[in-house]
């Protein structure tokens, strides 16, 4: 086919590819210019908003809460932004450093996309983030927890990222608290499985605890894929510690809540998990075990998010057939809400046409201050963290996997 | 591949059996969630699904195999019929009973919504009946299929693959066409939403009666195939100017074939040539993806700040010092064990790394981020172009001398040592120091593969290093041909690339994956393009 | 490929460093062999035989032995275990140790009779697992204890199925051919096995109902064991004494003992090799999918990826064992089992490494290797009459 090919179409060709792989520049579109170029919709024409989120795989519970948390709110206004219809380009990140590669790259390949939201897992973020902000296209994160994305040594790739999810040193940090003050625990053993989310949770709760005044007698981890964990329990309890904070996925969880009683030494030791095994499949897999365990998750209750969470999961079980399956749905809602408040702000209309300032979105998201979300008020800070979190303990009241309802199995504790 | 089983038996068992097998299928792929997948993908102007697709093809395959060419014509045709309503039977009767028991608590996939497109919108007795027309005549489709002279059969294949092409790489199409002619106005003329309208469709007929006619005279200008020569010109120019004519996530796909392609070469320096089976090949891989990112980083953890071309060869030293390490001991042991001893260096090597024990050195699980891309004339290769460009000259380099080691007094030394170790060792071969030496070559090629890998990630996780790699490099060089080159490039593209254009259909890639290794394996043990020299003498 | 004797020392069929050097021996056990010499003698002529690659070897065998030596004196001088937490770390090991045993016995009989790895083997196991998920519940229900065993036949006959299937596709076709392909066909049967049982019971863990009458404790002494725990290592053992009573006593077993053998001799005599190759795959699969119940019983969670690790610990076990020797391979599994749960305590907790069971699997193919450098056939011997290059 290259044959038919005039020289000046190969000429037109080099330059709209040399263009691409070159970083934005200054651009001049319509009434809005801006440094980081300019996406424009014609009148009648679609938004795009691309996402990746952890569609496949045995995590996949936290990337299709968000994308139903997304659909909910896109729901809710129809579908259309300013008479644009809304499309959402879903990328599968796989949980991974080389799938959140490869899902932004396909994203970022996507000139008319205004930005991004995702994505679920901080692997992903690390690899994904900056090939997007090569391409000046800002994202909203829907589920990363990790400190790093909006430490202040996050360098100048990550400019264009926010996150409604929270920041794990804010969960170490109360998990340590309520341990060591409202549990009364002295000293606490760690295990984490070797993941990115776990081994970082584990070291600040753990700095935390000590801080408080509490010991640390055991530091422990495991492969994410080991089975049989009552070796390692059978060492903690020699420890004897009084509680044990292990920040596990579902799978490797329901192995240490199962195995965990048949180890004697570990009979008065409290066991303290966080927020990914909040979902009904952690209660499939750890059957009868579950009931009493105790996790530290965001508080999800009417009285503190206000009475839209409500009628938010009302929508999600009609819509879904089934309560939300992990504790991610609220931020796929909230990101999406974020984004087109900072569009609001960033876009200006002219005949129908939107014309969004790249670089002006992105400051407008970073400057969203009071945003009215499902998880709170959302203020982002310079360096992208916008959530701020109201934390409260879990315990699980029942194993059945349908009686699955944050408010009463698991029922709130800590107060 | 039901063809040749069914040969020797009567008549009505073969038709009792390729309709039963039919329905099975079908069963099957409703029940692993496969069709739900596909039945959500249009093909052409939003009414034939790619679910459809499937199942009319596996009915057409039915009867095709039922058509008994031992048969007087109309008898085989009858033959075909009855097995596809047979097959349609068997179907809907099997997912109308998992509606009625509802199955879906134990098995995921038959949702209420799966079933009830599975069964076309239908219940009870017009379901079995609308299964068994639908299923019937396309399984008579198939028998006449298989009564048509070849050319026209080849003809109607070439148009319906055309057709799946045009439909499932939409993106890939609509890339290409926009830079090369510019605009997007076409679009909207060629695509219909996600699959071809009708205008399209007829584009892509046009398009595969070309390509028939095409390759027909082809065929009869040249009188034989093309060969070797010509078809990796072909190969090179694909690689050079697709990703340059189509976009990013292209050119970034086509930089994972080259990584892959990159570490096959290694290994085929190993098994192709030397004959080692080595499944701990990733070990050497995240040598020099760790050394690159400890030299380049802007990280607390970083012991030098050098360029990625200073940390290149440093890390490629490196891996091949690996190699010389892992390989005195267990070159020793033989055939399969060391297939065995490699894997568990392999993971052995996964396991340090991801380990509270190593974390204050090179990361743990947090892994080593802020890896900067490599320099070229004082810019840094941002776009995923340039970097795939980087990895194809490597690769080309790296390919070039794996063929020039492959001719050498060194490489027949391998073939003699493959071939008869004893002849080899009376030849007066020192078959550990030769063997050692395909060891660290193969490793020091997985060390560059791996230090490209850190530069074009940024930044990296123990978890990228898992024993997949080496299975999945492995596999791309059975699949390609064993010790041949261009067959590295073929089985990288296809295990390696395919799987990323099908992204949409999520892990049901891999279901494919594996039925593809089984197929080509099956159909063609010695790869798809074998090198001439091995493929004579296995 | 040539199936004859190598002309390397007692046929273990390792790679003669110099070809003139028939007979020849290394490592330090064999260099004191020759007493009646006098050992100057032996060493001065161990030293002129050597190259530097056995120096090299022998080096590593001396820094592995003090390595583990000091592990473990370091480990018990620190004294962190009472003799209890030793017991409960024993059960342990024998329990997955039991189950690894009865996977390895498809790997070890597959081997012995094909010379190929079955790469699918540990999928065939997680079948067997899912196979029986599909029943337990009404099966649980009754209560008795010949649901269980009924639960644990029906996992047996799913990946006996499974088993002969992926013979059919995979092997035979390749059976007179010593390519990789038969290899590459198991690992996309693997795939296969893995993605559709993803499809058809989904991505999460799933579980057998609680049975109440395995639920309690046995107390023996200062150990409680959980009922679960015996009854696993007892099933595994029954199942495992009546495999070697098949193989050893029965006419079946003496042709399978004859193709292990020779397989064209065996088909001189008259036995039909293609289906006792078959038969072999059978009984593999039997045995692996009733390990997949007993997993399932005694961790309580399923799912679709846990088939590959197990298996390749499986693997391990067959060649610790010896491979194609299935007493072997039986011993091979509790001591892989074994050196899973005692090993991160008893040898790395000494040098004061932080988390030490994160690298149990380590310790694992750190074995495995060892094995397979120093002594690849095996602690018992392998049963393999041809061998293999």
């Amino acid at each position: 086919m290259a044959a038919h090919t005039s020289l000046k179409s190969i000429a037109t060709a080099l330059a709209v590819t040399m263009f691409a792989a070159l970083p934005a520049s200054a651009e001049t579109k319509g009434p809005v210019t801006d440094e980081n170029g300019v996406v424009v919709v014609p009148a009648g024409e679609p938004l795009q908003i691309g996402s990746f989120l952890s569609l496949t795989g045995a995590d996949a519970a936290l990337g299709i809460d968000a994308r139903r948390g997304v659909e909910i709110a896109l729901e809710k206004i129809s579908g259309t932004y300013k008479g644009h219809p809304v499309e959402i380009v879903y990328e599968d990140e796989t949980c991974s450093p080389e799938g959140g590669q490869t899902a932004a790259t396909r994203l970022a390949s996507n000139p008319e996309l205004v930005a991004v939201l995702g994505p679920s897992c901080s692997g992903a973020g690390r690899a994904g983030v900056p090939i997007l902000w090569q391409h000046k296209v800002p994202v909203v994160g829907v589920g990363p927890t990790s400190p790093t994305l909006t430490a202040p040594t996050r360098g100048p790739t990550f400019d264009g990222f926010v996150r409604v999810s929270f920041n794990d040193n804010a969960t170490g940090k109360f998990a340590a608290d309520y341990a060591f003050k409202t549990l009364g625990a002295k000293t606490a053993a760690t295990l984490h499985d070797g993941s990115v989310y776990g081994e970082q949770v584990v070291r600040t709760f753990e700095a935390a605890f000590k801080a408080a005044g509490g010991e640390i007698v055991a530091s422990e981890a495991v492969g994410a894929a080991d089975t049989d964990l009552r070796p390692v329990l059978t060492r903690i309890g020699t420890k004897k510690p009084a509680l044990l904070f292990a920040p596990l996925y579902v799978s490797t969880g329901a192995y240490l809540v199962r195995q965990m009683g048949e180890i004697a030494s570990l009979k008065d030791t409290e066991l303290l998990a966080t927020d990914p095994i909040l979902a009904p499949a952690f209660l499939t897999a750890a059957g009868k075990a579950a009931i009493g365990v105790k996790v530290v998750g965001i508080d999800f209750r009417p009285e503190t998010l206000g009475p839209a969470y409500q009628t938010f999961v009302e929508t999600y079980k009609t819509k879904f057939g089934e309560p939300p399956i992990s504790s991610f749905h609220a931020y796929g809602y909230d990101a999406l809400g974020l984004l087109l408040a900072a569009v609001d702000k960033a876009a200006v209309e002219k005949d129908g046409t939107l014309y969004i300032g790249k670089k002006a979105l992105n400051d407008a998201l970073h400057a969203t201050a009071g945003y009215d979300g499902l998880t709170g008020k959302l203020s982002c800070s310079a360096l992208g963290d916008c959530a701020s979190p109201v934390y409260a303990v879990w315990e699980f009241t029942s194993e059945q996997p349908d009686s699955y309802a944050l408010g009463t199995n698991p029922k709130r504790v800590d107060k | 591949m039901m063809a040749p089983d069914m040969r020797g038996a009567a008549p009505q068992s073969l038709v009792l059996k390729a309709g039963i097998v039919g329905g099975l299928v079908g069963v099957y792929v409703v029940a692993v969630g496969v069709f739900a997948a596909f039945a959500a993908r249009p093909v052409v102007a939003q009414s034939v699904s790619l679910g459809q697709i499937m199942l009319l093809s596996i009915a057409l395959a039915v009867g095709w195999s039922a058509a008994d060419p031992r048969q007087g014509r109309s008898r085989r045709l009858a033959m075909a019929a009855a097995a596809g309503v047979l097959a349609g039977l068997v179907y809907a009767g099997a997912l109308l009973v998992a509606r009625e028991a509802k199955l879906q608590a134990m098995f995921v996939a038959l949702s209420p919504a799966a079933l009830n497109t599975g069964l076309f919108g239908k219940a009870g007795m017009a379901a079995l009946a609308a299964a068994a027309i639908i299923a019937g005549l396309s399984a008579l489709a198939g028998g006449l299929a298989r009564q048509m002279p070849a050319p026209a059969r080849r003809t109607l294949l070439a148009v319906g693959v055309a057709i799946l092409i045009g439909a499932l790489l939409r993106d890939l199409w609509i890339s290409f066409f926009s830079n090369l002619l510019g605009g997007r106005w076409w679009v909207s003329t060629i695509y219909a939403g996600n699959g071809l309208s009708w205008i399209g469709t007829a584009v892509a007929v046009a398009v595969g009666l070309a390509w028939q006619a095409f390759r027909t005279l082809g065929r009869r200008e040249a009188g034989k195939q093309r060969t070797s020569l010509a078809g990796l010109v072909l190969l090179l120019a694909a690689a050079i100017l697709i990703p340059y004519f189509t976009n990013a996530f292209v050119a970034q796909v086509m930089l994972l074939v080259g990584l892959y392609a990159l570490m096959g070469t290694g290994l085929n320096i190993e098994l192709g040539l030397a004959g080692l089976l080595d499944l701990g090949f990733v070990a050497f891989f995240a040598i020099g993806a760790y050394v690159t990112a400890l030299l380049t980083a802007d990280s607390p953890l970083a012991i030098a700040q050098l360029s990625f071309w200073e940390a290149l060869p440093i890390a490629t030293l490196c891996a091949a010092a690996g190699g010389f390490v892992f390989g005195l001991p267990v070159l020793r042991v033989r055939g399969d064990y060391l297939a065995l001893a490699t894997l568990g260096l392999g993971e052995i090597v996964r396991l340090l790394v991801v380990s509270d024990m190593s974390a204050p050195f090179i990361g743990g699980a947090q892994g080593i981020v802020g890896i900067p891309r490599p320099e070229l004339a004082g810019a840094p290769m941002v776009s995923q172009l340039s970097l795939y460009y980087l990895t194809l000259a490597l690769t080309c380099l790296v390919a070039l001398a794996g063929w020039r080691l492959q001719h050498s007094p060194i490489g027949r030394a391998w073939a003699a040592a493959r071939e008869d170790e004893d002849v080899a060792a009376t030849l007066g071969i020192d078959l550990v120091q030769s063997k050692l030496r395909a060891y660290v070559l193969g490793a020091a090629f997985a060390g560059v593969a791996g230090a490209l890998f850190a530069t074009t990630l940024g930044s990296i996780f123990p978890q990228s290093f898992k024993l997949d790699v080496s299975i999945n490099v492995l596999a791309l060089l059975v699949v390609g041909g064993l010790g041949s080159l261009p067959g590295v490039f073929v089985g990288s593209l296809i295990l390696i690339g395919l799987p990323e254009f099908l992204r949409e259909f999520g892990e049901y890639r891999y279901l494919f994956y594996g039925f593809l290794l089984i197929l080509v394996m099956r159909v063609r043990p010695q790869g798809l393009w074998p090198d001439p020299l091995q493929a004579r003498s296995s | 490929m040539t199936p004859g004797a190598s002309p390397a020392a007692g046929g273990s069929g390792e790679i003669p460093d110099r070809p003139a050097a028939g007979g020849r021996e290394h490592g330090a056990g064999e260099a004191g062999a020759g007493i009646g010499v006098g050992i100057g003698a032996a060493l001065a002529d161990w030293r002129r035989r050597s190259t530097w690659v056995d120096m090299v070897m022998l080096a590593l065998r001396v820094s592995l032995l003090v390595l583990v030596s000091a592990g473990l004196l370091l480990s018990l001088a620190h004294n962190e275990y009472s003799a209890g937490d030793w017991l409960s770390f024993a059960v342990f090991g024998l329990t997955l140790g039991s189950i690894y045993a009865l996977i390895s016995l498809g790997y070890t009989m597959v081997y012995g009779v094909l010379r190929m790895i079955n790469f699918a083997h540990g999928d065939v196991f997680m079948a067997g697992a899912f196979g029986a998920l599909i029943v337990a519940d009404p099966l649980i229900a009754t209560g008795s204890l010949l649901a269980v065993l009924l639960l644990i036949a029906v996992g047996a006959a799913t990946s006996a199925a499974i088993a002969a299937l992926v013979e059919r596709v995979a092997y035979r076709p390749f059976r007179h051919r010593g390519t990789l392909a038969p290899l590459i066909c198991a690992i996309g049967v693997s795939f296969v096995l893995q993605y559709t049982a993803r499809g058809l019971f989904g991505t999460g863990s799933r579980a057998y109902d609680d049975i109440p009458l395995l639920d309690g404790v046995v107390t023996l002494g200062p150990l409680q064991v959980p009922l679960v725990q015996i009854f696993v290592i007892l099933a595994a053992l029954l199942a495992m004494g009546a495999l070697h009573l098949l193989v050893q006593h029965t006419r079946l077993g003496a042709s399978m003992r004859a193709v292990a053998e020779d397989r064209e001799t065996a088909a001189l005599m008259g036995i039909n090799a293609d289906r006792v190759v078959t038969l072999t795959f059978l009984i593999g699969g039997v045995m692996a999918g009733t390990a997949g119940v007993l997993y399932a019983l005694v961790f309580k969670q399923i799912h679709a990826f846990m088939g590959f690790a197990i298996g390749i610990k499986g693997f391990a076990a067959a060649v610790l064992g010896g491979i194609g020797n299935i007493p072997g391979a039986m011993v091979g599994g509790f001591v892989l089992g074994l050196a899973e749960s005692f090993g991160p305590a008893a040898l790395l907790s000494g040098f004061g490494i932080p988390a030490p069971y994160q690298l149990k699997d380590a310790i694992a193919y750190g074995l495995l290797v060892i094995i397979l450098i120093f002594r690849p056939q095996g602690i018992f011997g392998e049963r393999l009459a041809v061998k293999r290059m």
